[in-house]
């Protein structure tokens, strides 16, 4: 935000102040500030906009249930995140693995470079979420948000109100499952090589 | 892995302003049937309870669908009053009233009307649509969303059209203020605004400004089965016809009338905007050929889109041609022939999907394709 910390947290407190009590303008303004925010949230550990629109939905009628609880104690972006990853960790702890075929390769049709690699990160990226849907939802959730989003562990922490402790080992049991299940895949081993090797 | 072989964390694929319109839509909705009440154990409502209370809203549309869908030519205008309403037209134009405007709707396209407060919101969800709006005085403004265009009205007839993200408004009589992405611009009569060129304003030389009117409560459309030639014929541009002047804007939020004028046919400026303060013509012919032929690719997707109702399979046919390019359009045309299939149950809709998300993998309708593909999969048995 393009103005001083006091002045965001004076905009994020009247903002919230008037979305409560139903005004509907105010309720919008939040709805178009915020709705980039909670998308990449959900969008980061869910890997697609295949079920998001009720799940966006949901997470602003959570947002904007809660609102009268909203302090000013961090900024309405962040206070917001936390509770989208909450309604994402719902959502996915709700739901059973669904049967995906790893084995399926799908033949690039280009030889345009551009074109390959887009492709070849397209699948890398399906696998890798396919590999997610399997592994405990606060180790994917953890994972998503340290190793893909790249956030520190403080934020991760922050954001999942968990001890920083209990992050370490979130990402760390989610790396060595997804290790395990990329043992007889290429694609996706190579692929958790680089985003491990680009985590800070 | 190679510097060049690196593939980088998944990009965050954006929603496209459909869908975004569509969650919001539901999430007022949502709200106004109350779900923000606070629950006793804390926990998120279900995901997909929302219909329940969206069940009134629906129930609504459907009656506006059938009665617009169902009625001839001698029924009056369905008159959606102070009530939220969503209409969708067949494969014929069809006219509604809201409130004091009265909106006339090309075939295949859907509207909600619904009021913030006291103003009245049109959303053009797809499709085009003439609006005539009775002077504001001291009423509230009249509103048409389209995507990220809002176009704002104190008494006018103009038209709006959506195809895919491509927003245009034309205007016919009166003035309109339209805001896209950041800035704001005066379309007035006889001139036309396209999305693509947020800043620049193409007076309409074939759409008199002076055109007499017929009052809203007489301005019935034909109910014929082909659309309004007059208005059928203005996405049908063709690169022979390019009856504009442009007035390039030095920013969003410049005053129209301080434009610089750049006139394609110098009689045009007459024709079209007498105004003295659009003066300063100058002859664009040398670049010309680039805006001709985004045009004709243009004009052609416009006329696909028009023909679907009456002729699918040509309309198709049509999308497969204009996909054969690399242009913007060819992006949009192979993704229309798609979900033209897979509107029709046609088997090829899958296949045209899966070529889709191959030769377009950073695609305007990406997220869409996967969608579909994934539901037609889904009803697969």
């Amino acid at each position: 935000m393009g103005y001083p910390a006091s002045a965001a947290r004076e905009h994020d407190l009247e903002l919230a102040r008037r979305a409560a009590s139903g005004e509907r303008a105010a309720q919008r303004e939040l709805f178009l500030e915020q709705r980039t925010n909670v998308h990449r949230a959900l969008f980061r550990i869910l890997g697609s906009n295949r079920e998001l629109e009720d799940l966006l939905q949901d997470a602003f009628i959570e947002i904007f249930r809660a609102l009268p609880s909203f302090r000013g104690d961090s900024t309405l972006g962040r206070w917001c995140q936390t509770i989208t990853i909450r309604i994402a960790y719902l959502t996915i702890s709700r739901r059973r693995p669904p049967g995906v075929d790893l084995a399926l390769v799908e033949e690039s049709v280009s030889s345009d470079v551009d074109v390959r690699r887009h492709v070849v990160a397209r699948e890398a990226t399906r696998r890798l979420y396919a590999a997610l849907d399997r592994i405990e939802p606060k180790q994917r959730i953890a994972f998503a948000l340290a190793v893909i989003d790249g956030k520190s562990l403080t934020d991760v922490a922050e954001l999942t109100e968990t001890s920083m402790f209990a992050v370490k080992t979130r990402v760390w049991r989610a790396r060595r499952e997804l290790m395990r299940r990329a043992r007889k895949d290429a694609v996706l081993s190579a692929y958790l090589d680089e985003l491990q090797g680009g985590e800070s | 892995m190679s510097d060049d072989e690196r593939l980088g964390p998944p990009p965050v694929e954006p929603m496209s302003d459909l869908a975004w319109s569509r969650i919001e839509r539901a999430l007022w909705s949502r709200m106004d049937g109350g779900e923000t009440t606070a629950s006793s154990d804390g926990t998120p409502p279900a995901s997909r309870r929302w219909w329940i209370l969206a069940a009134p809203l629906v129930a609504a549309a459907a009656f506006a669908a059938v009665v617009v869908g169902t009625r001839s030519s001698s029924p009056p205008d369905l008159v959606a009053g102070d009530e939220s309403a969503r209409v969708v037209s067949g494969s014929a134009p069809s006219a509604v009233s809201f409130g004091d405007a009265h909106v006339e709707l090309d075939a295949s396209t859907t509207v909600a009307m619904s009021h913030e407060g006291a103003q009245p919101i049109v959303l053009l969800e797809r499709g085009a649509a003439w609006f005539t709006v009775a002077p504001r005085m001291q009423r509230p403004q009249f509103v048409v969303r389209a995507g990220d265009a809002t176009v704002r009205v104190v008494g006018t007839r103009f038209r709006v059209a959506r195809s895919e993200e491509r927003i245009s408004v034309d205007v016919e009589r009166g003035r309109v203020d339209v805001q896209f992405r950041g800035g704001a611009v005066k379309i007035a009569a006889g001139q036309r605004w396209v999305s693509e060129s947020p800043t620049t304003i193409l007076a309409v030389a074939d759409m008199p400004s002076d055109e007499p009117v017929a009052p809203v409560a007489s301005a019935e459309p034909a109910r014929a089965p082909t659309p309004d030639p007059r208005r059928a014929s203005e996405p049908l541009r063709t690169p022979s016809e390019p009856k504009h002047v442009t007035k390039a804007l030095p920013s969003p939020d410049a005053r129209p009338e301080a434009a610089h004028v750049t006139d394609a046919r110098p009689e045009a400026a007459h024709a079209t905007d007498a105004r003295p303060e659009a003066a300063h013509a100058t002859d664009a012919r040398p670049e010309a050929a680039h805006t001709i032929d985004a045009e004709r690719l243009r004009a052609e997707y416009d006329r696909l889109a028009a023909l679907e109702p009456r002729d699918p399979e040509s309309a198709l046919t049509g999308y497969l041609t204009l996909a054969r390019g690399t242009s913007r359009w060819a992006d949009l045309a192979l993704y229309a022939a798609a979900r033209l299939a897979a509107d029709h149950h046609d088997r090829r809709a899958e296949t045209l999907l899966g070529i889709y998300l191959q030769r377009f993998p950073g695609g305007a309708n990406v997220a869409d394709a996967e969608q579909l593909l994934a539901r037609l999969k889904g009803d697969r048995p």
